[in-house]
């Protein structure tokens, strides 16, 4: 009886909660198709006839297209990259195992520890020095600077996971350690790779302090446009934020929702080995 | 199809000996066995045929040819290992394929290789299948194929088996034991397990420590063990041990003992100090309720069934207990008291752990 009861009890706190976080983003959603009345109206309107005129000015501008190829750009370039690098570190760290790995490993993962704002000075400085500010190509080293040493950890995580007879039985077929590398560790580790490329991808698509600082008009990516577009003569320009926030949630969103099953494997750093 | 020769082989890892400067032939196109415990160096072994593993010194040759610092690549062996080595996320068909691909064989070369194959190991109806959807035992058997696929000169095994369930275990030997009678290759067959080993190999490699016991037929590694470690190794239970106070009389030497009706002797001259080991395997052991002419009286102690239905028995005789292998049906009918009696013909004596080759008999 007690059973039967909990349950039900259960679920709902569970949907309340789970509903209770997502209306902000279910707000930020709507408003997106209201008017600029409407979006600021209280009680908020749950139900209206929704227009497109926000999208549409959105897509007339001309910013908007380069802050979205800004952003995939810089985003996919670095991650693609940040991954290729860190696939060969982890399988040199997995496999060689050299002197000091443990501590390279912890090394590479305190980067990620020190907050953003400590390096920013000295970051900017040096950009500043060698040019890079203001261009794709320091954009991009930067960002894959930072995804490399999640992604190290992630990888060396699921190369571990590989026995190392199967890199024995490629070399006893012949295969080179390239071959190896590529065409033996690669293809099971693809949860994993997987797993690194969204976590990376979330982390550079939503990266604002760096882009802000030691970008420019020529690199702004959309969180740097949402930031600096707000404000206009008029106020704050929520149809705007709404919009671009639509457009700048959803290519995560669909990543997130067809690759889900393999960030939990992720998450785990391969030590759990789903069959995905 | 290669003759595999090794040298004064040794393999140190820090204070650790390996494998203890082997010498050994392995035969072409024979299945060679490499049992011994875990820890005395048979895969160790292997793996440096395979070149997976440098040796501290010594040769390998194949063919006459030293082969030493080759690279695995180039050594022209296949290797199936304990786990089985399938690739995930590709069907069987690909798994096999894929180390040929590399050999630039056609794509109808390469399909009638795997067909062919893979009907020689008995997976033809596998091939399109997901590789996640087998068991252990199909898994290995992939693995077999894509090596056998490849054609290579020499195959090597290590403890295939061990990682698949007891039901495809059975099905594993059989099969496995078909297929080998196919294959050309020189085969060595590293396992733990003396029934694999007995029925697999043509010869066996004992091994213990880094070395070699002994190098012979499973036959004769049974019945002729050249050491006390091989009697007791061999055999499930190993071979009973005695030992004996042995004197020299008349140029003979005379084991005088309760555990034989009459005075043994040994009569070639041999220098022997002091005391010698009798061994006798447990089915050997002749047992009755009825009087033996040279058996003694004893006790059983215990009596269980064995896996195969025969009894086990636990005997008793003065203050040396004994095992005893007999047939279920005369088992059954077995009262406490027994008589019990070690054959001649079936005793090998060791002295000082090494076999004698001269039989015991009873002294006129």
């Amino acid at each position: 009886m007690k059973k039967n009861f909990s349950k039900p009890l259960y679920y709902t706190l569970l949907w309340v909660t789970s509903l209770l976080f997502f209306l902000p983003v279910f707000w930020i959603f709507l408003s997106a198709f209201k008017t600029k009345e409407q979006v600021v109206q209280i009680p908020p309107d749950w139900v209206f006839m929704p227009t497109f005129q926000n999208i549409l000015n959105m897509l007339k501008d001309a910013h908007f297209l380069q802050y979205l190829s800004n952003s995939f750009f810089i985003s996919l370039t670095a991650v693609t990259i940040a991954i290729l690098v860190s696939f060969l570190a982890s399988y040199s760290f997995s496999r060689f195992k050299p002197k000091g790995t443990d501590f390279i490993m912890f090394v590479l993962l305190s980067i990620r520890m020190v907050p953003g704002a400590a390096t920013i000075l000295p970051m900017y400085l040096m950009y500043a020095f060698f040019g890079l500010k203001n261009t794709y190509v320091g954009m991009i080293f930067m960002y894959t600077m930072f995804s490399i040493p999640f992604s190290v950890w992630i990888l060396k995580g699921f190369i571990d996971g590989i026995s190392t007879k199967f890199d024995e039985t490629a070399l006893v077929n012949g295969g080179s350690h390239f071959h190896i590398m590529f065409k033996v560790v690669l293809p099971q580790i693809k949860p994993g790779i997987i797993a690194a490329f969204i976590f990376n991808i979330i982390f550079v698509w939503n990266e604002f302090l760096f882009n802000f600082i030691v970008g420019g008009n020529k690199v702004t990516t959309i969180p740097v446009a949402l930031a600096t577009g707000v404000v206009s003569s008029q106020g704050i320009e929520w149809t705007y934020v709404a919009s671009l926030s639509l457009v700048y949630t959803l290519p995560l969103i669909i990543a997130i929702y067809f690759c889900q099953k393999y960030l939990l494997v992720g998450m785990t750093f391969g030590t759990v080995r789903g069959e995905v | 199809m290669a003759i595999i020769r090794i040298e004064k082989l040794r393999k140190e890892f820090k204070e650790v000996v390996a494998v203890n400067d082997l010498t050994l032939d392995f035969e072409d196109s024979k299945i060679t066995c490499l049992l011994g415990p875990s820890g005395c160096g048979k895969t160790t072994l292997l793996r440096m045929i395979a070149g997976l593993e440098k040796m501290t010194s010594g040769n390998i040759y194949f063919n006459d040819i030293k082969i030493n610092d080759l690279p695995p690549r180039k050594r022209n062996v296949g290797m199936v290992f304990q786990y089985p080595v399938v690739y995930r996320g590709i069907d069987v068909y690909h798994n096999i394929e894929l180390p040929l691909l590399k050999e630039g064989l056609s794509s109808k070369e390469r399909k009638k290789r795997i067909y062919d194959v893979a009907e020689m190991v008995g997976i033809e109806n596998s091939l399109k299948k997901n590789i996640n959807q087998l068991d252990n035992a199909t898994k290995q058997f992939v693995a077999v194929a894509r090596e056998i696929a490849r054609q290579p000169e020499i195959l090597l095994f290590d403890e295939p088996i061990t990682n698949v369930d007891a039901n495809s275990k059975l099905q594993f030997k059989h099969a496995f034991k078909e297929l080998t009678k196919q294959l050309k290759q020189t085969i060595i067959y590293v396992t733990h397990d003396q029934t694999e080993a007995m029925s697999f190999a043509d010869k066996i490699a004992l091994m213990n420590d880094g070395k070699i016991i002994q190098y012979d037929s499973p036959r004769k590694l049974y019945n002729e063990p050249e050491t006390t470690f091989g009697g007791w190794f061999l055999g499930n239970p190993g071979m009973n041990f005695i030992t004996q106070p042995c004197q020299k009389e008349d140029g003979q030497f005379k084991i005088k003992s309760d555990q034989f009706a009459r005075t043994v002797i040994l009569k070639k001259r041999r220098n022997i100090k002091g005391k010698v080991k009798i061994g006798i395997r447990p089915e050997y052991i002749k047992v009755s309720n009825e009087k033996l002419p040279y058996g003694i009286k004893s006790e059983i102690k215990r009596k269980s069934i064995t896996i195969g239905g025969q009894y086990l028995l636990t005997i008793q005789r003065g203050d040396i207990i004994v095992k005893a292998k007999i047939p279920h049906k005369k088992g059954l009918g077995l009262s406490k008291n027994i008589w019990v009696e070690f054959p001649l013909d079936r005793i090998t004596v060791f002295d000082n752990g090494n076999r004698i080759k001269e039989k015991l008999q009873y002294r006129e």
